[in-house]
């Protein structure tokens, strides 16, 4: 190889300077082969900033350019092979591969080229091979080789070569024109690899071909459509590791997952907040009606918790289905959850793009015996502060859609910018290992994400359990979204004929009638499974 | 504009001293009894915090506690309630044995090894600002990394002193604009 790095060098010391493409037709060649000037910079041993220039016009010198000039030939060499065969190639690239093969043609003072053309006239003779001293490995099998062909160890005869089933395997990269491919390039084209394979002597192109940087090499950076970079598997990883440490023990194994839940969901929450428009903003100012009065008091933020049972069944027996709402802390943690410190705002209408919490005189609600009022069972009358999901459900059900109550009435609010993206990425990551664990039937994940999230929306308050988070307002208003979903199940089992019987908590659903033409069951976070089945009601007339 | 605030408030901004927001905030941390002195339930553990051990009563005379050893017997035993003035001088020497007590602790908290506690700055608010006046100003965050200063001026009840380490010595990392930091509406950070 280095004997290669001589004599080139010397030659291009003797021979008149190569000749280079157009400026544009250089810079069109690299971004087909969907180089980065940087990876084009690496090889040649300069700055990118300098590929740059040479494609902006100017002219490299020396060595250097006639690396250059190897480089844009044979790229477009590749081209040109790329379009001579069956491969579809758009007439564009036909161009500017002869643009290319036009230049270096014209004054045949190309030193070290053989461009694929050029060796392709020669028919496979005018293969030089060498007799090496020392035996090499073979670029086809890896074992050594006392012969090389154009430049590449490799054995004569294909039986010599022992393991040509395994060659496509085999990533010993072939070892190019030393100045151009860097050497640590595993990239063998597999479909280039058996035509030499049988042949034992390959055409002078094969190797060629098989050695250049093809398509599949790493793209540019600023691609349209790029690989969606989600977090790293963590939750996966953490459930191994503990695996691992307990020897494959689940309940240990778990015990240990549930310990360090918190902090391992903060962990999850900071990656998929990389590259986030938004700060997780996690100690604001806090109002007083969102702090505790006492240690283990409550604050002054109405939940709407539903606990609501029907008052008079319908005459008759009924069978009645309670269901489980899956996940629905999880699915929650979609909702407008407040940017930054909450401000202070009195008497302005609802603004769609802020989230809080808000002081509101509730509606009177008038359909108590079908279903339950969306702002809970609340004993006192007045005013009272409720979250963001409360309100906006209020707001949806006095709409003309709905027209179930009056529209609710906001006295003042404490509210910042919102967004409703701002776990979603965490929420996904939590929802697809909660999937995948339920389609494999993985326990310990399944308990593992169930604490991760569920201790998260508890603890992200004033929790001595997780320091890092400091927003009372967020887990409220999590939690008042669980319900307001909770409560829009119990709208749609009601407008789709089914008679509600009790609403209860997060997400228990009491239905009677043929609930599976309006829910799906299963785990799944959209579904529902069943807790039980019970007959309910007074012996109706129609069995005496 | 790198440099401390001359006359702030003049043109209606509201806020207060960053280095008084860490002392708040590292009140909050160190917790305690959240009783007031004035209830019987408040004096009482506070009394009891400050006399557990013979040390804990020497601390608490160094904190300002300068009551007979015969007073704080009769206290003890009921017979007699500290008047308005011992009760302030009480909640006084609470808060400040209390400090004293926690420092070590909380520094340790939140040097992290090294690794420092991430600060959160809330910017003064501009609200009551002439609009032509108002800047723009952001909210930031900012890794500390050594508490020391900090928290032994907290402890011993230095405020010049915190407010010397804040502002020269955490601040000037957020860069050029950190005079617009000196004033903000909240310092948040966890230990």
């Amino acid at each position: 190889m280095s004997d290669f790095d001589a004599i080139d060098s010397l030659l291009a010391a003797v021979g008149p300077e190569a000749e280079l493409p157009p400026p544009h037709v250089r810079r069109e060649l690299r971004e087909r082969a969907r180089l980065s000037k940087a990876q084009v910079a690496r090889a040649l041993g300069v700055s990118p900033s300098t590929v740059t220039a040479w494609e902006g016009g100017r002219d490299p010198a020396g060595e250097t350019r006639t690396k250059y000039a190897y480089l844009l030939d044979g790229l477009a060499a590749r081209f040109a092979a790329d379009a001579t065969p069956a491969t579809p190639s758009t007439a564009e690239s036909q161009a500017v591969a002869q643009a290319v093969a036009q230049a270096p043609a014209a004054t045949d003072a190309l030193p070290l080229r053989t461009a694929p053309e050029e060796g392709g006239g020669g028919d496979g003779d005018g293969d030089e091979v060498e007799t090496l001293a020392a035996p090499e490995p073979c670029v086809l099998c890896g074992h050594p080789a006392g012969t090389r062909v154009a430049g590449f160890a490799q054995h004569l005869d294909p039986a010599d070569c022992q393991a040509t089933a395994s060659v496509p395997d085999k990533s010993t990269a072939p070892p190019a024109r030393p100045e151009i491919a860097p050497p640590a390039r595993p990239e063998i084209a597999p479909a280039s690899r058996p035509e030499i394979a049988p042949a034992g002597k390959p055409s002078p192109r094969a190797p060629r071909t098989a050695t250049r940087p093809s398509e599949r090499s790493k793209g540019p950076a600023r691609r349209a459509f790029q690989e969606p970079s989600g977090p790293v598997d963590l939750i996966g990883q953490a459930v191994r590791a503990a695996l691992t440490e307990h020897h494959g023990d689940v309940e240990a194994a778990t015990a240990a997952l549930l310990k360090r839940a918190i902090p391992d969901a903060m962990r999850l929450l900071d990656e998929t907040r990389k590259g986030a428009r938004y700060d997780i903003v996690a100690h604001p100012w806090i109002p007083d009606i969102l702090k505790k009065q006492t240690s283990r008091g409550a604050d002054q933020i109405w939940e709407a918790r539903p606990k609501w049972t029907r008052h008079a069944l319908p005459p008759g027996k009924h069978e009645v289905t309670a269901l489980d709402i899956n996940g629905a802390y999880l699915s929650a943690l979609k909702t407008h959850l407040p940017l930054g410190q909450l401000e202070h705002s009195a008497g302005l209408p609802h603004d769609r793009r802020r989230a809080g919490v808000h002081l509101i005189t509730p509606p009177e609600w008038e359909h108590e015996d079908v279903l339950p009022n969306p702002i809970g069972q609340r004993d006192e009358p007045g005013p009272l502060w409720v979250t963001e999901p409360t309100l906006r459900l209020l707001l949806r059900l006095s709409g003309p859609k709905h027209a179930l109550c009056a529209p609710p009435e906001v006295h003042e609010s404490y509210t910042s910018g919102a967004t409703e993206n701002l776990l979603e990425k965490f929420r996904i990551a939590l929802k697809d290992a909660r999937d995948t664990a339920i389609a494999e039937d993985d326990e310990v994940t399944l308990e593992y994400v169930k604490a991760m999230y569920s201790k998260f929306v508890s603890t992200m308050g004033e929790s001595n359990y997780n320091r890092e988070l400091y927003r009372p307002d967020w887990m409220h208003i999590i939690r008042s979204q669980a319900f307001s979903n909770l409560w829009l199940k119990a709208l749609k089992a009601h407008d789709e004929g089914l008679t509600v019987v009790r609403a209860m908590g997060t997400d228990e659903l009491h239905v009677i009638g043929d609930w599976r033409r309006v829910f799906p069951e299963g785990r799944g976070v959209t579904e529902v499974k069943v807790k039980d089945v019970y007959i309910a009601g007074t012996e109706g007339e129609g069995e005496e | 504009m790198p440099q401390r605030n001359i006359d702030f408030g003049k043109f209606g901004a509201r806020g207060i001293k960053g280095s008084d927001a860490v002392a708040r905030k590292l009140d909050e941390l160190a917790g305690g009894i959240a009783t007031p002195v004035t209830a019987r339930r408040g004096w009482i553990a506070r009394l009891h915090y400050l006399t557990r051990s013979a040390k804990s009563r020497q601390a608490a005379k160094e904190a300002g506690l300068t009551v007979t050893d015969r007073t704080l017997k009769a206290w003890l035993d009921g017979r007699r309630r500290p008047s308005k003035a011992n009760l302030e001088r009480l909640d006084a020497a609470y808060w400040t044995v209390r400090r004293q007590n926690v420092a070590r602790h909380l520094l340790k908290r939140l040097n992290r090894e090294g690794r420092g506690t991430r600060v959160e700055i809330h910017p003064l608010n501009q609200s009551q600002v002439p609009r032509p006046l108002q800047r723009v100003v952001e909210y930031r965050t900012m890794n500390v990394r050594r508490w020391d200063r900090i928290v032994a001026s907290w402890a011993a009840g230095d405020y010049q002193g915190l407010d010397d380490a804040w502002t020269t010595d955490v601040l000037p990392d957020l860069g050029s604009q950190w005079g617009q930091y000196e004033y903000v509406t909240n310092v948040g950070f966890a230990a």
